[in-house]
C-alpha cells in the first residue's frame, strides 16, 4: 500500500487551524481578562466621528453590489476545471488545449453579454 | 507510525456509517424545506441536501478506488454555484416587488 | 498500543457531530445570518470528511467554492435584504409538526433500508491517490470531455439569466 498520501500528510494544516483558532481565543479570553471594565452608555455606543449614532449599521446597501457578487460566483467556479487542467497540461497536449479553449470561449460570450448589457458599469 | 495513527477512514469506517450520515443530513435538509418559511433558508437547506449527496459520492469513489464520482461532484458543484445565482437574482427581485421573502406570501404571486 | 480505536474514528464521529449539529442549527436558529454561519461549519466538518476519504483536491474546491463563495453570496443577500433580524412569522404547530414526522419517517426509511444492505468491502488494494488532482484531470478531461463543456453553456446560461433577472429596472 502506498503510505506517501495518507490523511496524516495534513496534520501540519490541522494544527495551523488549531493554533489560528487558539491564537484568537487567547487573545480575547485575555484582554477580557486583564483589561479595566468602565462601562458608560457613551462608551458602549457606536463610534461614529463624535456625532450620535442613529439607525442600525446594517442598512440595507445599493443592489448593483449584488450583481457584482452574483458574476463573481460563477466565474469562481471555473477554478475547478481550470486546476485540473493546469496540473495536466502537458498530458493532454494539444487537444487540451482545444478542450479549455472552447470552455473558455463560451464563457467569454457571458463575459461579452455581461459587458454589452452594461451589468458591470457603476452609473447611477 | 504514521499509517498507524492517522489511516485513511476508509479503511476502519464502513461504508454505512457514510451513508447513515449523508441519510442524516439530507433529512435534515428536507425537514428544514418543509419547516421554515423563510426562502432564503430553504435555499441553505437545498444546498445541504446537494452537499449529503456529494459526501455520500465521494465516499463511494473513495471505496471503489474510483475517480469518476468525484469528477461528478465538480459538476454538481458548477450546477449548485448556477442555482444559486439565478435563484438568489430571482429572490432579490421577488423582495423588491413584494417586501418580504415569505413563501405562503409567494403563493399567491398568481393573482 | 494505546489507541486501541485509530484516531481517524474518533475524527469521523467528531466531524459527522459537528456537521450534524450544526446542519440541524441551520434550520432551527431564528436569524438568518446564524443559519449561514452555521452552514459554513457544516461545510468545513464535510471537507474534514473529504480529507478522511483521501479527496484532497476536493476538500480544498469544496471550501473554496461552498463556503467562499456561495456562502458568501448567501450572507450577502441577507444583508441586501436586512434580513438580519427575525422578520419571519412563524407556521403554526401543526405545520411544524407535520415537518417532523416526515423528516423522521424519511430518515427511518432511509436507515430502515440500509438495514439490509451487504457492507461493501473495501476495494484491494488501497488506492490512495484518487483523489489527486492529476489523477481527476485526466479523468475529467478524457472520460467525462462533454459534460464538461456542457457545463460551460450553463455557466453562460446562468450568467445570462443572472444578468436578464438582476438589471431589470422596477417601475
Amino acid at each position: 500500500m502506498n503510505a506517501s498520501n495518507t490523511p496524516f500528510d495534513y496534520f501540519p494544516l490541522i494544527l495551523m487551524f488549531i493554533v489560528a483558532a487558539g491564537f484568537v481565543v487567547f487573545t480575547m479570553v485575555v484582554t477580557h481578562w486583564l483589561g479595566p471594565k468602565r462601562k458608560t452608555k457613551i462608551k458602549l455606543d457606536t463610534f461614529e466621528c463624535g456625532i450620535e449614532s442613529k439607525g442600525n449599521a446594517r442598512v440595507p446597501f445599493s443592489i448593483k453590489y449584488f450583481l457584482v457578487a452574483i458574476l463573481f460566483v460563477l466565474f469562481d467556479v471555473e477554478v475547478i476545471f481550470m486546476y485540473p487542467w493546469a496540473v495536466n497540461f502537458k498530458e493532454l497536449g494539444a487537444l487540451g488545449i482545444i478542450e479549455m479553449f472552447s470552455f473558455i470561449a463560451l464563457l467569454l460570450v457571458g463575459f461579452y453579454y455581461i459587458i454589452a448589457k452594461k451589468a458591470l458599469t457603476w452609473e447611477d | 507510525m504514521n499509517n498507524i495513527l492517522l489511516q485513511s477512514s476508509i479503511q476502519v469506517i464502513p461504508i454505512n456509517w457514510y451513508i447513515l450520515l449523508s441519510a442524516a443530513l439530507f433529512t435534515i435538509g428536507a425537514l428544514g424545506v418543509m419547516f421554515r418559511r423563510n426562502a432564503i433558508i430553504i435555499f441553505m437547506c437545498i444546498e445541504l441536501m446537494l452537499n449529503a449527496v456529494n459526501l455520500l459520492l465521494v465516499a463511494f469513489s473513495s471505496f471503489h478506488s474510483d475517480a469518476a464520482g468525484q469528477v461528478f461532484v465538480f459538476f454538481i458543484m458548477a450546477v449548485a454555484a448556477a442555482e444559486v445565482a439565478v435563484g438568489l437574482a430571482i429572490l432579490t427581485m421577488i423582495y423588491r416587488n413584494v417586501k418580504s421573502i415569505d413563501i405562503d406570501l409567494l403563493g399567491n404571486l398568481k393573482n | 498500543m494505546l489507541l486501541n480505536i485509530p484516531l481517524t474514528q474518533y475524527l469521523f464521529y467528531f466531524l459527522s457531530f459537528v456537521a450534524l449539529l450544526c446542519g440541524l442549527m441551520v434550520v432551527f436558529s431564528k436569524n438568518p445570518v446564524h443559519s449561514v454561519l452555521y452552514l459554513v461549519l457544516t461545510f468545513f466538518a464535510i471537507a474534514g470528511h473529504y480529507i478522511l476519504l483521501n479527496a484532497q483536491f476536493l476538500a480544498i474546491v469544496h471550501i473554496v467554492v461552498y463556503a467562499g463563495a456561495i456562502m458568501v453570496l448567501f450572507l450577502f443577500v441577507i444583508m441586501l435584504l436586512n434580513l438580519n433580524h427575525d422578520s419571519e412569522p412563524h407556521k403554526n404547530m401543526l405545520l411544524k409538526g407535520a415537518a417532523v414526522l416526515a423528516g423522521g419517517l424519511l430518515l427511518m426509511v432511509l436507515t430502515g433500508s440500509l438495514k439490509g444492505a451487504e457492507t461493501l468491502a473495501m476495494h484491494q488494494p488501497l488506492n490512495t491517490q484518487v483523489g489527486l488532482i492529476k489523477n481527476l484531470g485526466t479523468v475529467l478531461f478524457k472520460d467525462f470531455l462533454f459534460p464538461f463543456e456542457i457545463s460551460s453553456i450553463l455557466l453562460l446560461g446562468a450568467m445570462v439569466g443572472a444578468v436578464m433577472i438582476g438589471k431589470k429596472e422596477i417601475k
